[in-house]
């Protein structure tokens, strides 16, 4: 049992933050946070952390990596995160299509878009669901039909983030028709397709907390045969395998420590009545309880990574991370909401608001994490038949 | 990083299991806590037989020589079995108290004979005036005589106290103005005149005692290391046992939710299994999540502790999460078990009344997040 890093773990660490403290500021963290759009300044920023060697440290060496542990990619995202939460500049690439590609891709697919991917580069949108395919995403209706040297997909995405400005969308789509002898499942296939595909609509919807999400229409969009990811039909399996992983990079505790700090800062700066917020009693117990949780979500998410990391199966364990870490930031928020008062209903624009306004985002941001990615219903369902073998409901 | 045990450790985890089960299900525990001592000699032989009692004691000291996460193990073992007498107190508050902070003439004197199980000791530290929990307002006073130190005051929650053969009683040797200063440990002869026990019954039928000492004679050897030093080594006896404990609570809590999840699997309402329901489901998922929480940062905690790192804060937040996932698992162990589990003969009762226990042993929840708060700066 070791809860340490390596001596090369502890240097790479303490290199990345020395660089993070010069190198990344607030602007650039929310512009990838709040699904705003990858700006100018996050670009830059990317290819600073290339050109000083931080991306790519457990990646493939034949494809532009340094072949080293993974736990390398999270302390990158930890150290990140710790930064106004900030996320890997490009981010579902990176986190989420990347290490498919290189598990399921072709070797051609490899060389064309993992460079890019370590690189920084570009960056991938996930297309999974649709108005009529939320929990149930294996009911997704989106067609794919065989049209010769390519594939000719037609339907419609929703909830699809970061579309409008990925050059990439990784498309799940139906391959083979709904029968009832074939489980649902069993006919879905994974796409990369170019978002400026003639064909392709993208429409915004914009949530409650002001980030951007689309809806995208795809009218007869030719995708070439070799940009199938892996074999047909085999999609939701890819989706599944990945799922685990992802919610490893994702769900990651570390991004939720910037909001502890800010209120433990503004206890101890702020009055009432004379005092210091900080001597009382009930405030103190509240913002220990964060520092409880955030802790122990650390502890959850660091045990799924070292499943991953070392190979092991992973079920439901990435399940706990997720379902804790959005949930704990729920909580965290509301805290931090109770302990404003009245301040904590002004916006950033707004004059007196704390805090820069974090708190009052975050809040808003807060009831997607519950439902993003996953319910927590569904995620609890996952936990209750792989964790614990009870048997499914329907 | 690293979760895994060594293949050594989880051969003693196994070994343990299987001895608990075969000696110490759940009709023997209660039997138990009808038992005046609450202790049965013979399983108490057993497991020194098995080496329990030496597995932490240095091997010159006719020990084992294991490491502090062999201890963890094992705490997490009998928290699952719910093992009565006087191992806790014997092993984690004397044993190691005298292992860490002993003189070399203190380790010769008690540690063979904790390792050979002759010797049981626990700690007396609570206090009348400690109407909320904290380990420093001591009252006890020592007073310097010719012939040595005389003892005087009241001490409560004193675990195992009519087995012991020996205390550790914490005392005010002087007054500093500072309620962590002044404080000295001594350890007393349990048979010495002028101590009197009275037995406090507890919902959680372990066995704890209030001990006064009126007029008790004590040597300059008897001080714990022979130092005025106990606020420092209180801290830390603490500390330990407060991991320790939590390692109990994490055994507790994985055998409550086995029991809850082996009956959701076979209890058959409406038709079905009542664990196909989403809503029995989702509280034995939580159940899951609230152990498996507990027992990584249990682990993470204990390891920090057995590498000398400081861990204030990280004892102080894995105490007060694990006494209230506990007391949750508890909870929803019931909910999901219904009417069979609220029977006394059923085992579930025996968890949520040691789960009570346990969460106030060492620093509830409420103390635990107020040292947090100091530590984070506020």
């Amino acid at each position: 049992m070791d809860f340490g890093y390596t001596k090369a773990e502890e240097e790479y660490k303490e290199r990345l933050c020395r660089f993070l403290d010069e190198e990344l500021t607030e602007e650039i963290a929310r512009q990838n946070w709040e699904d705003l759009g990858v700006g100018p300044e996050a670009r830059e920023f990317s290819y600073r952390l290339v050109a000083e060697g931080f991306l790519g440290m457990s990646w493939p060496k034949e494809y532009g990596g340094k072949g080293l542990s993974p736990v390398f990619d999270y302390i990158l995202l930890d150290e990140l995160g710790k930064k106004w939460g900030a996320h890997v500049p490009l981010d579902v690439g990176y986190t989420m299509v990347g290490p498919t590609i290189l598990r399921r891709g072709s070797d051609e697919m490899k060389k064309e878009f993992i460079p890019r991917i370590i690189e920084g580069e570009i960056e991938f949108c996930l297309g999974y669901t649709e108005p009529n395919a939320g929990s149930d995403l294996a009911s997704m209706e989106m067609q794919a039909v065989d049209g010769g040297d390519s594939y000719i997909i037609n339907g419609q995405k929703t909830f699809n983030t970061e579309c409008h400005y990925s050059e990439y969308h990784w498309l799940a789509a139906r391959t083979s028709d709904f029968s009832p002898d074939v489980p649902q499942h069993k006919g879905i296939s994974l796409f990369i397709v170019d978002m400026d595909s003639p064909g392709i609509t993208i429409r915004p919807l914009w949530t409650m907390s002001g980030e951007r999400t689309n809806e995208v229409f795809y009218d007869n969009v030719a995708v070439p045969k070799n940009r199938l990811v892996g074999e047909e039909n085999k999609g939701f399996y890819y989706m599944m395998e990945a799922i685990g992983s992802e919610r490893n990079q994702v769900f990651v505790p570390q991004r939720l420590s910037p909001i502890l700090q800010d209120m433990i800062n503004y206890v101890k700066e702020t009055e009432y009545n004379g005092k210091a917020l900080s001597e009382d009693p009930l405030i103190r117990d509240k913002i220990a309880q964060i520092a409880v949780e955030l802790e122990v979500a650390g502890v959850l998410c660091d045990h799924s990574r070292w499943l991953e990391f070392n190979g092991l199966p992973m079920s439901y364990q990435p399940e706990i991370t997720k379902v804790f870490t959005s949930e704990l930031e729920q909580r965290m928020v509301d805290i931090a909401m109770q302990i404003l008062g009245p301040y904590s209903q002004l916006t950033e624009e707004s004059k007196w608001a704390p805090l820069r306004g974090r708190i009052s985002w975050y809040y808003l941001h807060s009831f997607m994490t519950t439902i993003g990615a996953g319910t927590s219903e569904v995620g609890r369902n996952v936990i209750a038949q792989r964790g614990l073998g009870l048997p499914r409901s329907n | 990083m690293d979760f895994n045990f060594t293949s050594e450790q989880e051969r003693l985890r196994k070994s343990a299991r299987d001895f608990l089960k075969t000696e110490c299900p759940s009709s023997f525990v209660l039997e138990m806590e009808a038992d005046k001592t609450g202790y049965s000699p013979e399983l108490w032989r057993k497991m020194q037989e098995l080496d329990w009692m030496a597995l932490i004691i240095p091997e010159q000291y006719d020990g084992v020589g294991g490491e502090f996460l062999d201890l963890m193990i094992m705490l997490e073992e009998m928290g699952r079995a719910c093992t009565p007498g006087p191992f806790f107190s014997t092993i984690v508050l004397g044993g190691l108290s005298i292992m860490d902070w002993g003189n070399e003439s203190q380790k010769k004197r008690f540690l063979p004979g904790i390792a050979n199980g002759e010797i049981k000791i626990t700690l007396a530290d609570s206090e009348p005036e400690t109407t909320r929990y904290s380990p420093y307002p001591i009252s006890t006073v020592v007073t310097v005589q010719d012939t040595g130190y005389t003892i005087n005051g009241t001490k409560l929650f004193v675990q195992d106290a009519e087995v012991a053969d020996y205390m550790l009683v914490s005392t005010r040797t002087f007054d500093s103005g500072s309620i962590r200063d002044g404080i000295s440990l001594f350890i007393v002869d349990a048979k010495s005149p002028g101590i009197s026990l009275t037995p406090l019954q507890t919902i959680g039928g372990d066995k704890q005692y209030e001990v006064v000492f009126d007029e008790v004679k004590v040597l300059e050897a008897d001080i714990l290391g022979g130092v005025y030093d106990g606020g420092r080594q209180l801290d830390s006896i603490l500390q330990k046992a407060t991991v320790c404990k939590c390692a109990e609570m994490v055994g507790g809590g994985q055998m409550v939710l086995e029991m809850a999840t082996e009956y959701a699997k076979e209890r058959k309402q409406f038709g079905k299994p009542i664990g196909a329901y989403q809503a029995i489901q989702h509280h034995c998922a939580n159940m899951l999540i609230d152990v498996e929480s507990s027992r990584f940062i249990t682990y993470k905690t204990a390891w920090m502790v057995s590498q000398n790192l400081p861990c204030v804060k990280q004892v102080a937040i894995t105490k007060a999460w694990v006494s209230d996932r506990y007391k949750n698992v508890a909870g929803l162990g019931h909910q999901v078990q219904g009417a069979a589990a609220y029977i006394i003969e059923h085992a579930m009762p025996l968890y949520s009344r040691r789960a009570s226990a346990s969460a106030v042993a060492f620093g509830d929840s409420n103390y635990c997040r107020q040292v947090v708060a100091s530590e984070l700066g506020i």
